[in-house]
This record gives C-alpha cells, structure tokens and sequence, in this order.
C-alpha cells in the first residue's frame, strides 16, 4: 500500500475547514507530490506529461506549481486509469451537458471508500451527522450499476446521512420523469416533525417538483426539511430562473426556509470533494483538497476580488489522474481566508463556464477538416 | 473642413443608414476619378504616418506599412491592371487597348482574427477606384478608428475618406448585412467557413462580382541543410517565431505545423534549443497583453493530449499559456490549436509531407539549403493546393497573388477597346 494512504485518511478524520490555510497547504503539497510519484509509476503517458512540464514537481514549493491536467483529457475512451482492470470496482460518468463526450472515471476500492468519506465529511459539517429519512428527488434506478453517472454518484454520495430512501420520481417507458405524488404525500405526512434531507439536481426539482406542486398549490409542510441541490443551472438558464426566486419557491413548496437549502457544486472528475454554498453564498475548499482560480493570460493563482480558470485539487482519487484538474468553469476569489461563515481558506464563487473557442476567422479550418476527414 | 474620425467609422442600427451611405458613396466615385497613382500617393503618405511609436505595440502594423508603400504597390498595379494603368492610362494588348475601371461600391467583410484585414481589403478595393463599405467586426472597431484617424491626416483634400463608409453592427444582425449586400457592386469575404457561407448566401445584385479568401492553415518545412547549419540556425528560428507570433497564430498563413527533414547523423536537439530560445526571445519583445479563457483552456488541453497520448511525444513550454512547441514524428498535419502553438515534426522526407497536403494549406514557408528540392517541393505544394510558398520569415506578408487569385483586379472591370479607326 503506497505511504500516502495513511496521511490521506487522516486528512479525511479532520474538521475539513478549521486548518489555517498555510497548515493545510503544506499538507496537501506533501501528499499530492507522493500521488504524484505513485501515478508516473502506473501510466507511461501521464508521466511523460509530468516530466516535461516546466520545474519538477519534486521541488515545488506550492500546489499551484504542481502539474495539473485538463479535465477534458477525462474524456478518453478508455479511461485514463492508474489500476488493472480487475481492480476497477465503478466507473463514473458525467453529464456531458456542454459535449456529447461524457468524462468517465474509473473507481478502485480505496478511492471509492474515500469518495464516500469525503462526501460526509464535508456534508457533515453543513447539516450535522445525523442519520435521516432520505427523500430522493429522481427514480430509483441507479443502484447496482457498474457504470453510475453525476446524479447517480450525488444520490449515493449522500447515502451515508439515510436512515432510510425514499426516491419519488418515476420513468415512463419513453424515460419522461414523473412526479409519484402519492409516494411523496405519504413521505411527507409521516414526517411532518422529522428532520429529512431531501436532494434532487436542481433543474430535476424545478421542473419535476417545485412547478407541477406549485401549479397545484400543493405544500409538503415539511419545515425541518434540509435540501442539498446540485448540476448546475444551465438547464434553467432558458427559464430565467434566479437563484433567489428559486430558493423561495422550493422553500415553499417544502415548507421550510429558504436558508435550509444548500447548493452545491460537484464534479464527477473530482470524486469526493463537493463545494456547498455557505451562510455568506460562498464555496470553500475542504482541507483534503483544494481549488485554485488561474489567471488564463499566466495561469498564475488569481488575486482576491479576481476571476479566473478553475482547478479543482484533491488527494482522494488514487485511481486516475483526478487530483490535479483545471476545470472548463470561471470563478471569483472574494478571500484566501476569513469568510464570515468561519470556515478557512478560500472561499469563491463560480461565474459560469469558459465560453466555448469561437471560430477564429480564416485561420480557422476545423470545420472544414472534419467535413472531408 | 477635415472628416472627424468618428465619422468614419459608424454604428450603424437601420438598413436605412446603409443605403444612405452606399447612394453617398456612389456619388464620390462618379464625381472624381482617382487613378491607381493617387490612391498610391495617398497610402504612402499614410505608411509613414504609420510609422508612430504609439502604434508600435498594434498588431500586424509592420506589414500594412509594407503594403501601403508604393515601391509594393507600384509593380503590383502595373501587373494586375496593367503597364499604363498607374496613370488611369490604357495598355495595348496587341491591336487591342485595356484599362481598369471601378466596379463602384466594394463591400468588405472582414474576419475578426486579423486586426489589420478590414483595412487590407479596403485598400485593394480603393486601388480600383472604387468606393469602400466595409463592416468592422466587434472587436476591431477601435483599432481600426486609431488607424483610421492617421488616414484622414494623410488625405487632408478628403479625395480618398469621402469614399469609404465604415460600419460597425452585430455581426448577427442579417437584415443589416443584407441591406449591405444589396448595394454593392462587389465583395470581398474573408472569414471561417461559417462567416464565409452566411455572406455569400446575402443577397447580392446578380451583377455583383465576389471575392471569398476562406479558411485555410499554414505550414513551414525545412530541410537538414538549413536547420542544421549552425551559422544560419538562429535567423531561421527568429524567422519561424516572427510567423508564429503575428496574428496570434490565428490567421490563415500562420504556420501551425514545422516539418524538418530527418539529416543523416543530425540529432534536431539543438535546433529545437535555439528555437526554444527564439521563442522565448519573441514573447519578450511581444507579450500577450490579454486572451480568451478559452484559448487557454485549448492550449492546456494541446499539450496534455500530445504528451499523454504518446510517450515518445515531446514538448517545450512555459508555465503560462505564452507559446508551446510540441515535438515528434510523422507527416500527418495535427489539428492546429493556434495560440502559438508550433508542432514540429520530423520526417524523412519533406516530398512525403507535401504530398499528403489536402487543399487546406495556403502558404508554404520554407528553410531550405538545397535549390534543387526547394524547386521540387514548390511543385508538388501548388499541384497539392498551396497558393504561397514562400522563404520562413515572410509567410505573412501580403502581396498578390493571395489565395491563388489577384487582390486588385477582382474588384475593377477591365475594358477592352479595339479601335475601329485602324
């Protein structure tokens, strides 16, 4: 078993957000070097990539000096993998909403259970540790799959806080989602004094839940109600749905406050490590990971106040090249450290995607190529 | 009185306005005509006023200063239009007499990659007597004003700027680009496949002449005879960057491929130091001052992909996304990426690289040392497509014929008299 085991599960039985930022640095830098070593030795070409990037990761003194790779190279078929074959135990796939290439990971036994704890660890500390009745907002379908794509991998992910699931959408035979209301009216009458979390993708929650319930002045009245939301809102952007309008609604329509309902932002790519939005609206990095915003003119780590390409850094995946991923989305820095939520480190906000490359006039000649290749 | 500059380049938000403009415009032709020489004295005086430390910075200004000179105009005109031509004259084609005459009203719809095309392709209709509509793509408006305002200073009698109209739209504005195709006599259309397909689809007047530059790419090859000598290794690799660097790497003669002929014995290591520190030497002395997150995103993603996909795969670059050389074997030519991004492939024979070449390239710059294969490769690159071939150095200067066809003469109509007093 490779020496960074051990410092990774430690990392993982920590608070994921009272290390002061140099503290946590230090650690990741020291882990993430050792993940390193452990990937050039399992893949001849990441670690021809690794050795021909500009300074030797050996003798970096930040993480934002350590190699990182394009999230797109995930989108190789076969999977990038760092394990046998027999050792695969899952592969993810994401949502491929912006390409019609879904990324696809591969998942081994350690990295899994460490997707898992680090789902909770995180998770934990925005709505506690307990154990609740588990209101999934989505079919029933995913379990048991070898192949589990981002909803799959979010519903399972916050498996960990059920004390039982309840999943109140249904498929028709053409694969529309349907409301199952008398599965959800049951769940909610029997719980109207419980505290339950509730998940759902949020553009799945407003289309399937939030309007058909509101078109019919329908309430849950589940007012200890905690709902976790998550995908993105590119599907709601043609709706014109604002995040404000949004929380209201789905508050009303649970019952419950707005300020019960936490979205977060996860990537299949990045197994284990979620980003919530905080009390102050913010997104922190836990402390067995971290994210950095690069300026795209120098790819140096952004001031505060500045926008920027995301990576995304994590310790957990041992099994493919996800600890070091420059991410295809756009986010602000407000602080390095000191959010009012309390939390340490940075803390950003996302501001969209990178625009896609536009056609560059007439030294442009993709179309033209793939036309007659 | 002078023109204001902001008079020369307008916003424009109605069909209307264009139809204005171009009724305006025809009535400059017709009441004035300028011969290629007045045009010509005009832009010389406008290339030196080019010559301003504050312009220093700009994007291909060095070579619009090249073309508007009139040692490069001067023997362009004569052949296009003819030996006479300079002076408005006729030129005797055996018992027969010709001379160039405008079209009238040239529309020009520039790409957006090239900072200096909406003004390149202005000039060739200019030089035609002709009267110029041209609409400025979004991101070009304010340096074309910028070198708008040092024409209106070079042409104080207005002979010239009273015959340009400079629109600036939304590119997706059709019912503008429409009104604008339908009072032209010509057009000349540069652009990727999209732009180039979307304008020629306007509705132009059935007697409209059209000149489409599309999209194309560009590559450079040398042979073992040039990069290995190392008296002249140096000069050629400041050659290849300078063509890297224009543009971005973004217009269609920027290289985006190197081909270098396998030497016996020769190892290309030091070659591909010193272009390593020619590269370096050029992003010092031209910085990007700004880029597109995506450009970034697409270079990062280049240089995993090349280096992950095949571990005999090399590359050189710095920790920014400033400029990146991938390195390895084959003549198949990579998707380009752009954003000085050079592949350098070695081959065993350049003729091999050449013959897989598939109408896309438009320009060959060449590094050789062997006279005899530099003749046999220009013939096998036009048979396979190449309009331009062309020493390393100079891939983009702009000089007819480009794309294969004239600049000038596609926009005027050429007269024949034969006289029936003979």
């Amino acid at each position: 078993m490779p020496l960074f085991e051990d410092k990774i599960d430690h990392l993982l039985s920590v608070p994921p957000y009272v290390q002061p930022p140099e503290e946590r640095h230090a650690c990741l830098l020291e882990v993430l070097k050792e993940e390193l070593d452990y990937a050039c030795q399992r893949h001849t070409g990441y670690k021809n990539y690794i050795e021909q990037w500009p300074g030797d990761y050996r003798s970096a003194a930040r993480v934002a000096d350590l190699p990182f790779l394009p999230v797109r190279m995930l989108k190789a078929n076969p999977p990038l993998s760092f394990v046998n074959e027999d050792e695969i135990k899952r592969t993810l796939t994401s949502s491929a909403t912006t390409s019609q290439t879904p990324s696809r990971v591969v998942l081994d036994s350690p990295t899994a259970r460490r997707m898992t704890k680090g789902i909770v660890s995180i998770v934990r500390d925005f709505i506690g540790p307990a154990r609740r009745p588990y209101l999934v907002v989505d079919t029933p379908g995913f379990q048991g799959s070898s192949e589990l794509g981002a909803r799959g991998a979010a519903i399972q992910g916050l498996q960990p806080f059920a004390s039982e699931t309840t999943h109140c959408l249904t498929a028709s035979v053409q694969g529309d989602l349907i409301l199952d209301r008398d599965r959800l009216k049951q769940f909610a009458q029997d719980r109207q004094d419980t505290e339950v979390l509730v998940y759902g993708f949020t553009y799945i929650l407003w289309n399937h839940l939030v309007k058909p319930l509101r078109a019919d002045g329908v309430r849950l009245n589940l007012p200890k109600a905690r709902i976790l939301h998550s995908g993105g809102w590119k599907r709601l952007q043609d709706q014109a749905v604002e995040k404000a309008v949004f929380n209201e609604q789905l508050a009303g329509v649970f019952g419950c406050s707005p300020d019960q309902i936490v979205d977060f932002y996860g990537m299949v790519e990045s197994v284990g490590v979620i980003y919530p939005d905080c009390s102050a609206g913010n997104k922190h990095g836990p402390v067995f990971g971290d994210v950095i915003v690069r300026n795209p003119l120098t790819l140096e780590p952004v001031a505060a106040g500045e926008h920027g390409i995301v990576q995304v850094c994590s310790v957990l995946p041992t099994s493919f090249p996800g600890h070091l991923l420059l991410t295809e989305d756009m986010a602000q820095v407000l602080a390095y450290d000191g959010c009012p939520c309390g939390r340490r480190g940075i803390s950003f906000r996302f501001v969209g995607r990178v625009p896609k490359a536009e056609l560059r006039g007439c030294g442009n000649i993709e179309n033209r190529r793939s036309a007659t290749s | 009185m002078s023109i204001s500059t902001t008079e020369l380049t307008h916003a424009v938000h109605s069909p209307a306005e264009i139809s204005a403009a171009a009724a305006k415009l025809r009535q400059a032709v017709s009441a004035l005509e300028l011969s290629p020489y007045e045009v010509m004295e005009i832009f010389d005086s406008w290339a030196k006023s080019l010559d301003a430390r504050e312009l220093d910075d700009l994007p291909g200004i060095p070579f619009l200063r090249l073309w508007l000179r009139r040692g490069t105009l001067e023997p362009i005109i004569a052949r296009e239009l003819g030996s006479n031509a300079l002076h408005g004259g006729w030129t005797e084609y055996g018992r027969a007499k010709c001379k160039a005459f405008p079209l009238g009203v040239v529309g020009h719809w520039p790409a957006g990659n090239v900072e200096i095309q909406p003004l390149l392709s202005m000039t060739c209709g200019l030089l035609g007597g002709n009267a110029a509509l041209v609409r400025i793509p979004s991101a070009l408006v304010d340096l074309t004003r910028l070198l708008m305002e040092k024409l209106v200073e070079s042409d104080p009698g207005e002979r010239l700027t009273r015959r340009i109209f400079m629109a600036a739209f939304d590119h997706r504005r059709q019912d503008l680009q429409g009104a604008m195709a339908q009072v032209v006599d010509g057009a000349m259309i540069w652009g990727g496949e999209e732009a180039v397909l979307q304008i020629r689809g306007l509705p132009f007047p059935h007697w409209a002449k059209i000149a489409v530059f599309g999209p194309r790419m560009s590559v450079a090859a040398m042979d073992a005879g040039a990069w290995s000598n190392p008296e002249e290794q140096k000069a050629w690799c400041l050659r290849m960057a300078r063509d890297v660097w224009q543009f971005d790497q973004q217009a269609c003669s920027s290289p985006q491929v190197l081909f270098l002929e396998k030497g016996e014995g020769q190892s290309t290591g030091q070659f591909l130091s010193c272009l390593r520190r020619a590269f370096e030497t050029e992003n010092r002395a031209h910085p990007r001052r700004t880029i597109p997150a995506a450009l970034t995103s697409e270079i990062c993603q280049a240089r995993a992909s090349w280096l992950l996909n095949d571990p005999a795969h090399r590359a050189v670059f710095p920790p920014g996304p400033d400029w990146t050389l991938l390195v390895g074997e084959g003549s198949n030519i990579p998707q380009p990426t752009q954003g000085k991004t050079l592949t350098v492939l070695e081959v065993d024979d350049l003729l091999k690289a050449v013959s897989k070449f598939d109408g896309n390239v438009q320009t060959l710059g060449l590094g050789m040392a062997n006279p005899e294969k530099e003749k046999k490769l220009a013939l096998l690159a036009g048979n396979k497509g190449v309009d331009r071939i062309v020493k390393l150095g100079r891939m983009h200067v702009f000089v007819p014929p480009w794309d294969g066809v004239d600049l000038i003469r596609p926009m005027v109509r050429m007269v024949r008299h034969v006289s029936s007093t003979d």
